[in-house]
Formats: structure tokens, sequence, C-alpha cells
């Protein structure tokens, strides 16, 4: 009976052909505006490092003046996201939590070996050596460096997975030599792929959705080296001035991320009871004006924040669905016209025996199809339409980029993965049921001699 | 076979009741082929409708193949005119976009009667209305004969126990009705009952009896000749 029904749905659907793409068309459309909004919305709702729930929490404090400066429009309630040296250092002299890391974002120039090679910019690091422990970075080769390398810098650097096969054709580089800004660092390590997103640990520049640094060297350099920060710099006294590098060091300007690991629920509280403690008694040398505003809040609670999925990204997955429900609703109305004009068809088939039920199920058949089909549309408009926004919103970033692992992350945002293809197909059946019900059950109630006259 | 006792039918609506049928009362003999005659509006068709359990009726009682039908279900009504009823329209009724042995196999469906034994009584019943060479054809190739027999298959692959026909040669020239009406004659013959609605006054005088039906009610009475008897009780099996 099913496949009966199944080729009287198509036979039907080829019977008027205009409607039929119609209807179609309005299902694919809604598909595609809907899982293009899922889809977008999908890649940055993701979570990077779900297993750290509990144990990995970023730290951020209220240093600013009443009216600062520098105002942080978008969340003036929340404190700066990022800390001032004196600050970091304070609490990195914490022993409460497993893991400490404080840490910016710089950039070097490499001069590799080979003379053919010119040298060239890279994306670098500058951290204290937890970094790796506590994101989870996995390593293809060797490791990080000891605390002890911190201070008093080791010449040890960390290189990402394309970094080392740029320089080193992807061979196993640990222990060979790196020149940076016309230094020499010894490798103890080559990571393997990794790329979490967003790039949590450091919200600097595109939202977090950056690929991680190319080389890693330790967090000593920074002042060695007198490193600027390739990220906000905000100065959040009024007293404060900028003249120079080393005046990261002594003004009230955050510029640094500071994240700790700790074990338990328990030591988070001892934590955020120690910031708490650090303030008020800095409170008493003329810091931290306003009241205790301290945050140590864990990843998901960080992105959401800063709006890591912002209003934005959820307004557009509400007005695709929004668009969606007008399809389905459009729909409703080219069915009920197309199931009514073959209304006399269906009485024909009432006095020859259906029952309501045979009516309603064949229509039902016919709208799962319409639904299917639409689905199928909308999955080639979908993919059609990612494809267009990847050129129009990336192309000059991707032009610009000569490590591949950003066309990766680029291509992450428009890649519809499994369970978004299974919510497609899922969306269209639900679609074109939603939109089949009403004439469905319409045209299996109408009284079979209504229409025998007339057919 | 039919034994209508007193049926009422009106229409209502919010202006205006029309009572198409009233106090009718009828049998019909197994075996019996009926003609139905009357101006337009006289009540014909509804109680063609009300017969094959199209429409319900309002008052009365209807045994239907020695089942009370009055007061049926909408799928006990369905499963009454898919097993025991074949209906044969002025207009053909025949789904445009299916074949000839596609149109004539739909009821079959609604028994859930396996492939191999549908394709048995749709090629017979082809067979019997001299269409069996035309199977492949849709409807808008055929004379308007040839639908009408293609119609009358239908009506008859299923083996049914009463025909109704609301004007079957309406629509068809003097030669073609004449053809129509011999091969109701002869499914008659072996003994299926019809109920034919017409116009044509030389029709409905050969038949076994012809009803006159006036606002609703039957005015008079024609017989023209007795009901054979049948050899036997034809079953649902058969």
């Amino acid at each position: 009976m099913l496949i009966h029904d199944l080729r009287l749905a198509v036979r039907s659907l080829r019977r008027n052909p205009v409607l039929s793409a119609l209807m179609i068309g309005a299902i694919a459309v809604g598909i595609a505006a809907s899982m293009i909004s899922i889809t977008l919305y999908h890649a940055r709702a993701g979570h990077p490092i779900p297993w750290k729930d509990d144990k990995l929490f970023a730290v951020t404090l209220d240093t600013r003046d009443d009216e600062p400066p520098q105002s942080f429009e978008r969340h003036p309630e929340y404190p700066p996201f990022q800390l001032t040296y004196q600050d970091a250092r304070a609490l990195y002299t914490s022993d409460i939590p497993q893991h400490s890391v404080m840490m910016f974002r710089s950039g070097q120039v490499l001069t590799p070996d080979n003379h053919g090679v010119k040298p060239f910019g890279v994306s670098t690091r500058v951290t204290t050596a937890d970094f790796f422990t506590m994101f989870d970075v996995p390593f293809l080769y060797g490791s990080g460096w000891p605390r002890a390398q911190d201070d008093a810098p080791g010449a040890v650097v960390v290189l990402s997975r394309y970094m080392n096969e740029k320089i080193f054709g992807g061979a196993n580089s640990v222990g060979r030599l790196v020149v940076l800004d016309g230094r020499s660092y010894r490798v103890v390590g080559v990571i393997a792929s990794w790329m979490p997103r967003p790039k949590y640990y450091d919200l600097n520049g595109w939202e977090g959705w950056e690929i991680p640094e190319e080389v890693f060297i330790p967090f000593g350099w920074g002042r060695t080296l007198k490193m600027s920060p390739h990220g906000n710099t905000n100065c959040v006294r009024r007293s404060a001035k900028m003249d120079g590098p080393d005046s990261l060091y002594t003004q009230e300007c955050v510029w640094l991320q500071y994240w700790v690991e700790v074990r338990n629920r328990a030591e988070r509280d001892r934590y955020q009871a120690f910031v708490d403690n650090y303030t008020n008694e800095q409170r008493l040398h003329g810091r931290f004006p306003r009241k205790n505003n301290n945050r140590v809040v864990n990843v998901p609670t960080w992105l959401a924040m800063w709006d890591v999925v912002g209003e934005d990204s959820r307004m557009q997955l509400v007005l695709g669905f929004v668009f969606l429900a007008v399809c389905v609703l459009n729909t409703i109305g080219l069915m009920l016209a197309k199931f009514l004009a073959a209304a006399p068809i269906s009485g024909l088939r009432r006095a020859l025996g259906a029952r309501r039920s045979d009516i309603t199920r064949q229509h039902l058949i016919e709208v799962i199809v319409v639904g299917l089909a639409g689905g199928a549309v909308g999955m080639a408009l979908t993919l059609g339409g990612l494809g267009g926004l990847k050129v129009l919103m990336f192309s000059g970033r991707l032009a610009h980029s000569h490590n591949p692992d950003r066309l990766v992350l680029i291509q992450s945002f428009f890649h519809m993965d499994i369970p978004v293809m299974l919510a497609a197909v899922g969306l269209s059946l639900l679609a074109g049921i939603l939109a089949g019900l009403y004439p469905a059950y319409r045209i299996g109630h109408l009284a079979p001699a209504t229409f025998l006259k007339t057919q | 076979m039919i034994d209508m006792h007193n049926i009422s039918k009106v229409f209502r609506t919010d202006v205006v009741q029309t009572h198409a049928l009233r106090d009718l009362t009828l049998k019909v003999e197994r075996g019996e082929f009926v003609a139905i005659t009357g101006h337009s509006g006289s009540g014909k068709t509804t109680f063609l409708n009300v017969a094959g359990l199209l429409e319900e009726l309002d008052s009365g009682r209807y045994t239907f193949d020695g089942q009370d039908v009055s007061r049926l279900t909408d799928n006990q009504r369905s499963g009454i005119r898919n097993e025991k009823i074949g209906f044969i329209f002025q207009g053909f009724n025949l789904i445009p976009d299916l074949n000839v042995y596609h149109n004539v196999e739909a009821p079959l469906h609604y028994r859930r009667m396996p492939g191999a034994e549908r394709h048995r009584r749709v090629t017979a019943a082809l067979d019997r209305v001299g269409l069996a060479t035309r199977m492949k054809h849709i409807p808008a190739q055929l004379s308007g004969g040839q639908q009408q027999r293609v119609a009358i298959a239908r009506a008859i692959c299923g083996d049914p126990r009463v025909i109704l026909a609301d004007e079957p040669t309406g629509n068809l020239d003097t030669t073609m009705s004449e053809q129509i009406m011999q091969l109701l004659l002869e499914i008659n013959a072996a003994g299926t009952t019809i109920l034919m609605v017409t116009h044509n006054p030389e029709l409905a005088q050969r038949v076994h009896r012809q009803l006159h039906i006036v606002d609703g009610q039957i005015d008079q009475i024609h017989h023209f000749k007795s009901v054979q008897p049948l050899p036997a009780v034809k079953t649902a099996a058969n």
C-alpha cells in the first residue's frame, strides 16, 4: 500500500508540475535559510574543551577607575577581559590552582636555515610553561618547557605542526635550532594538529575566531625582548601613561590573558576568595576603586560573557526558523489549493472504497515526498549559499594568509557535518508534514459524494 | 438485496432546507435491473448516493444484502462500497493520469488484495468489456464509449453484488449507448443487481422495473419483466 501511495504521490506531483515546483521551492528556500543559520550557529556554538568545564577558569579583575578613560562599551558590567602585569604577577604566586598561565600574543620574524627561503613573520605566543598542560595541547614530538625556564627565559621554542612542516619538512625537529628576531631557540616540542574553536584562551582579534599561534616561547622573553602584544591593550586608570614597551609592566593597563586550572569546585571557590582578598588588600593601597567584581569563570561562561556566540548569531538562528515557518505557511496554502483541485479524484476513490485514513495517508505520503524533495533542493541551496558566503566574507582574509590552518578554520564555519545534515533531513520532513497535515486531513474528511458530479 | 423503509434525506444550509428524499420505501430483489427516472432535481442522484452509502440518511431504515446499514461508521460504509457495490457515472470518472489497467485496479488496492489476484481480476474485467488490448492507454486516448466500458470494468472487477449507474449513457451517442446498455444487460444476466438512473425512456423500458421519482418520492412503478431465478447465491469468495 505504501508503494502504491508513493506512486500516486509522484503521479500527483507530476500532474501539476508548476504547483509542485512552487511547493518544493518554498520548502527548499525555508530549509536553506534555516540550515545556513544552523550551520553558522553550530560552528560558533561549539565547545572547545568540554571535559574541563569544572577545572579550567579564566580570571579577570575589575581594576578600572569609576570613569575609566577607555570605556568597555559592549559589557561595562564585566571587568576587562585581560589583566595588568602586576596583577597577573601577583596572582601567579598563588599555589591554590594546580596550574596557572599568564600570556600574550605577539609576532616575530623567523629566519630559516634554508638559504633559499626568505625570512617571514610568524605569530608568537609568549607564555608561561603550564599553557600546554592546561589547554590539553597535543604534541607530535617533544613537549613544552619546565616552569624554571619562564622568568629567566630559556632559549627554547615550541612549533606548531604547520611551522614544523614549513621549516623542517615535518621531521622530528626537537633539538634543532630556530632563529627568531635574530636569536636562536632550541626546539623542545612540536604540536600536533590542534585548533580549539573558538580560540577561547585569547579572545583578542576576531572575537576568538583565530588560529593558534605558530611558535611558543617562554614568558620572560616578552620583557627581555620588549615584545609588544598583538591584541588589545587598555589602560584602565586615568593615571596610566603608555610611553614605551616598559610601560606595559608598570602601568595600570590590561593586556595579559590569565587562566587557572583547579582540581575541583572547592578549590575554585578557594581561589575566588584568594582573588577577592587580593583586590581588598590592593584597595587599601589605593587601587581597585570599584567594589569587587572579580570573575573566575569556566569556558562556557567565558564565551557567553564575551558574546563569542553573539546575540546576532542567535537572532540569525531565530530569523532562519521564522523564515522557514513563513515558507511552511505558504506551502500549506499551496498544498490546500492543490489537494482541493484534486478533490474529485479523492471523492472518486472514496466511492471506490477508500477509507478516510487511506485518503489522508495517501496525501501525507505526498507531502512527505514534497518535504524530502524540498529538503534535497534546500540542501543544495544551503551548500551553494554557504559557499557564496565564504567567498563574500573571507576571500580577502584567505588571500593574505600563508597558513593553511586559517583555511581549515574558515572552512569549518561553513561545513555541514553529519548532525547538521541529519537536522536538515528531519527539518524538511517536519516542514513537509506540518505543511501538509491540515490539507491532508481536510481532504480525507470531505464527503465522498460532494465532488463526484464535478469530476 | 436492497430494502429501504421510509428513507429521508434533507440537505440544510443556513437559510434553506431541501428535502431530497421523503419517506421513500423500496425493495430491490437480488438480480433485478431497476431503472430510475425523474426530472432534474427530483432526487434520483441522492437516492443513488444513499443506496451506495455515499450519503448518510437522516431517517428510515436501510438494509443492504441482509445487513442493516442505516447507522454504520464511515469505515464500515467504505468497506461495503469497496466489496459489494460498483459505481458507474455519467462522466465516466476515470482518473486521468492513470492508464486503463490502473484505473480498473484502483478499488482492489483498498481491499488489500495481492498483486497477482488484482492482475487476474483486472485482465478478466477488461477482457469482458472488450478492452484487453487497451490496458496501457490513458483515458484521454479513448472514445467516450471506451471510457465508459473502462468504468464498467472497474465496477465489475471487484465482483460486486450491486452496480449503481448514474446516467451511464448520458454522455454517449446512440450507438455507444446501445453498446453500454447491452453490456449492462449481460452483467445483470450474470446475476448482478443493477440500479440505473436514466433520462432515456427507451432504455428504461428494457429492464425489469422502472421507478419514477418525483420530489424525493416514488411516484410510479412500471414492471416490464420478471427476474429470472439465479442458479446459486453468490458469495464474496466468488
